[in-house]
């Protein structure tokens, strides 16, 4: 019982550097290859401008005259009140959702997990698009209900509303599996020895509970300052610039500034190197080991009368959430026009016949979407996995660097890592053409989402005590043994609902995938893109609803397939 | 981890090979895949195309510069092109037909596809009266009901800029700019989004929006109408070029050949784009129709970062 001392020594217990010196360097490997790489080539990029001609002239020119940005303190600023607000915001509408998942019973529990999954899969800037076309003068709200909100939805309380229905799952998600693993018995503890159920929660269940908190609010940090879609649809009309789309202005505005881009990139990384930092300062300073392996019945507490305002409450937000934007999604989808209206007589299905006669490849699209999609979660599972086990629990120099190294790709513009796979891939030295190939994809997808599984399984092994790894030892299991039968298992739940949120992101992901999708190929997201750049919304529209829909049906199917729920619920 | 395997194995069967054009576009999707279509039926060269908005095809040219993969660029920006020929770039060559194109369309290396001009577009339900002019939306019946797409992201928006620059006089256009934001318009982001509100009735007019995408909506049964000021608009030509390290010329040749035929041209027109080629129809008002200004885009692209932070001052 002395997981509550506050020792700066998490676990007494490490692996020698030699049982894990293949794992590590498999690891280490796929991150230099992952990550590594195509952030060498940027900053190689930043430092000689002229690289893509194959000269070296000009070194450090750009970089100087870019840090003089007027621009940057002023973007810089913006980034972090957007970032800490959305925090903020979704914190409050995830950490009360989460203790109620975890420490509840919750009628239809598995089922609201599911639902509050759905964000993932709804692209950010349909999501915004969708709260546009629903809030702004006669938009769908106006002609439903008669009120319309205009000066809402363009504004900095807007965009961080929007964010915030896109982004407090992750933070649901590892409130309410750490809480889980807690479980109870601390608290049950706590409350013989004559603590309040309240008391118990407060100084017991919630402090143990840090670990995963601290790593979905971090998420949810990078995630906001790094996401394009919203700021680049809400804020243009209430001329709201953050980094991302300064960077992405930069990338993407003929003519190309790529210097700038990689300045405002530095700072972006600079940003969430601070956060990391302070997430890695919070952790280590006590050990917040509470699992030990052995089975721990825990008994959920019962609502009893108040299952209905909890019910309401998980309802308002799973609508707000999921409810509104798609909605919205299918009312442009299924009308005729746009400027027709909500009228039964404007109802069409003319946007989906025109998907499905497979209208510039549609199904194509989705099927290349879904495959990509899946080899993502296998990757990064397998190899996200491997990096927080060798992170936590061995003692080889350098293993922060993994951590470190991991989270990078959180912090980066997507457009950003993009750029730099083209630039390391494209080189005439590579024996097998990568580039121009959907391999691409698979890379940046695998690069963007690693943090994801690293993040989740991460926390739950900090909370694991190590007596099974011990006792595997003494009985001749080696390292990878005892990784795949021992910690596998019980890191299951944190990892799965990872690799979920890693399939549904990858699904939609568009800014990486407009830069790097091989000529002749399309993802989801692109051929939407494209159908709105093109003035075909009701297309676009159509299209995202049935890639949302065929990827939860898919979701539901894959955690049906061995249990009938979503893991990790006790 | 099969499963894995397999999926790197199915994905390294998308490889191109060297009997493939590589295109990139920024045209119109369907325009494109439909002519690539077209194209291999007859030659026998399968064209891989990417699409993407002028901005990202030439970010993708710059990035991989060092071992290129495209042959063709059509691109919606006319100084896109001036811009890669003087990198030294582009590949000289003037397609079979271009005597047929006016010579403002052409150029050495690059010559144009197609034609967009900037059109106010206004929606038929808004209960505002009918405007006739750019200034009419200054008046009050238009109040918080106009938007214009951001002349930083559209490069059409700062062609149109850039005209009535020339036309009206710099100090002018910036009080109409300034008069314009009184009366509440917003600038919204790139091209074909900002036509949505529009649409949708939560503004009644767009500034300077591209006509070919607002033709195509109209044409499906949108409540809009497309307007040509008499005061004169801009077009914006979209060039199209073969790059100078293209490993098959030939087929890039022929592909250019192609898409200056009455065919292509056709295909194009029915975009409601105005097709380069005199001799084929439009399907929309065409250069005759239209009050054209014109100026000197290239000194316009040479001011750019003042004139957008101008704009950016006027419209905050």
């Amino acid at each position: 019982m002395n997981t509550l001392s506050t020792t700066h020594n998490t676990s007494r217990f490490r692996w020698h550097t030699l049982t894990a010196q293949v794992p590590m360097g498999i690891a280490l490997a796929s991150l230099l290859v992952l990550v590594g790489l195509p952030l060498l080539f940027v900053l190689l990029q930043v430092i000689f401008p002229e690289l893509t001609r194959g000269s070296l002239a000009n070194a450090f020119s750009p970089l100087l005259h870019n840090l003089a940005d007027p621009e940057l303190l002023a973007l810089t600023g913006n980034s972090v009140r957007l970032g800490i607000a959305v925090v903020i915001v979704s914190a409050l509408i995830a950490v009360p959702l989460g203790v109620l998942r975890a420490l509840t019973r919750l009628p239809g529990a598995a089922w609201w997990d599911v639902l509050l999954l759905v964000p993932f899969m709804i692209p950010p800037y349909i999501a915004a698009l969708a709260w546009v076309m629903t809030l702004q003068t006669n938009g769908f709200s106006q002609q439903l209900l008669g009120v319309a909100g205009d000066g809402l939805v363009f504004s900095f309380s807007g965009i961080v509303l929007v964010m915030a229905f896109n982004i407090f799952p992750v933070i649901y998600f590892a409130v309410s599996r750490t809480l889980s693993a807690v479980g109870g018995r601390y608290a049950a503890v706590a409350q013989v020895c004559g603590a309040t159920p309240w008391t118990a929660f407060w100084r017991i269940t919630l402090p143990l509970s840090l670990p995963g908190l601290a790593a979905g609010l971090l998420l949810a940090f990078a995630l906001s300052i790094e996401e394009f879609g919203t700021p680049a649809t809400l804020g243009p009309a209430i001329g709201f610039e953050v980094l991302v789309t300064g960077i992405h202005r930069r990338f993407s505005d003929w003519p190309l500034d790529m210097p700038g881009a990689a300045v405002l990139s530095l700072v972006l990384v600079l940003l969430a190197l601070l956060a990391f930092w302070l997430q890695h300062w919070l952790l280590n300073r006590r050990s917040y080991v509470s699992l030990t392996g052995k089975p721990a019945p825990f008994e959920k507490a019962d609502l009893g009368p108040w299952r209905w305002p909890v019910l309401a409450l998980f309802a308002l937000m799973v609508f707000l959430a999921v409810g509104v934007p798609l909605l919205a999604v299918l009312a442009t989808a299924s009308t005729d026009t746009l400027s027709g209206g909500l009228q039964w007589s404007n109802l069409s299905t003319r946007h989906f016949t025109a998907l499905f006669a497979n209208q510039d490849g549609a199904l194509a699209a989705l099927a290349t979407s879904l495959s990509l999609a899946t080899g993502t979660a296998l990757l990064t599972g397998i190899l996200g996995a491997l990096i927080a086990y060798l992170v936590v629990r061995s003692s080889i120099k350098g293993k922060s660097w993994l951590d470190f190294l991991s989270l990078l790709p959180n912090t980066l513009p997507a457009i950003v890592i993009a750029v730099g796979l083209i630039l390391a891939w494209n080189q005439p030295f590579w024996p097998v053409n990568v580039y121009n190939t959907s391999l691409m994809l698979l890379l940046a997808y695998s690069c963007l989402l690693l943090p994801y599984p690293v993040r989740y399984t991460g926390a739950s092994l900090r909370q694991l005590g190590d007596n099974l790894e011990a006792a595997a030892r003494v009985c001749g299991a080696g390292f990878t043994q005892s990784f795949i039968r021992i910690v596998l298992p019980l890191i299951a739940p944190s990892l799965l609902v990872a690799m979920l949120m890693v399939f549904a992101i990858a699904s939609r992901e568009l800014v990486a995938s407009l830069m790097v999708t091989p000529a002749g190929a399309q993802t989801v997201s692109t051929f939407v893109f494209g159908q709105f750049e093109q003035g075909s919304p009701g297309v676009g529209m159509a299209m995202s609803l049935v890639a949302i829909l065929t990827t939860t049906v898919l979701l539901v199917g894959l955690t049906g397939v061995g249990r009938r729920r979503l893991p990790g619920v006790g | 981890m099969r499963n894995l395997l397999f999926i790197i194995v199915l994905l390294l069967s998308h490889v191109s090979t060297a009997q493939t054009l590589t295109v990139y576009s920024a045209g119109p999707n369907d325009l494109i895949q439909q002519l690539a279509r077209d194209f291999e039926k007859i030659t026998g060269t399968k064209v891989q195309v990417f699409q993407g908005t002028t901005g990202q095809i030439m970010a993708r040219l710059e990035a991989e510069r060092s071992n290129p993969v495209a042959d063709v660029v059509i691109s919606a920006s006319w100084d896109s092109a001036l811009a890669l020929k003087r990198a030294g770039d582009l590949l000289e060559y003037s397609p079979k037909g271009a005597d047929q194109v006016p010579d403002a369309l052409k150029d050495t290396h690059y010559i144009a596809q197609g034609i967009a001009a900037l059109a106010l577009v206004w929606n038929k339900n808004s209960n505002t009266p009918r405007p006739g002019d750019w200034a009419d939306l200054t008046q009050p019946e238009y109040r918080r009901q106009v938007l214009m797409p951001d002349p930083a992201q559209s490069g059409a928006a700062f062609e149109w800029l850039g005209g009535m620059l020339t036309s009206k006089g710099e100090q002018a256009t910036w009080a109409l700019l300034t008069e314009l934001r009184r009366n509440g318009m917003v600038v919204s982001g790139p091209n074909a989004r900002a036509l949505n509100p529009v649409l949708q009735g939560a503004k009644a007019a767009a500034i300077g929006a591209v006509d070919y995408i607002a033709y195509g909506q109209q044409a499906r049964g949108e409540a809009i109408e497309i307007i040509f000021p008499a005061s004169g608009t801009v077009i914006a030509p979209r060039p199209m070029m073969i790059l100078n390290y293209s490993r098959q010329p030939e087929q890039a040749k022929a592909f250019l050949d192609y898409l200056l035929s009455v065919e292509g041209q056709t295909a194009v027109a029915n975009q409601y784009l105005i097709p380069a080629r005199r001799d084929v129809p439009d399907r929309r008002p065409g250069l005759q129709e239209l009050t054209l200004i014109s100026f000197d885009s290239e000194a316009m692209e040479a001011r750019r970062g003042d004139i957008l932070s101008q704009f950016r001052k006027v419209t905050r």
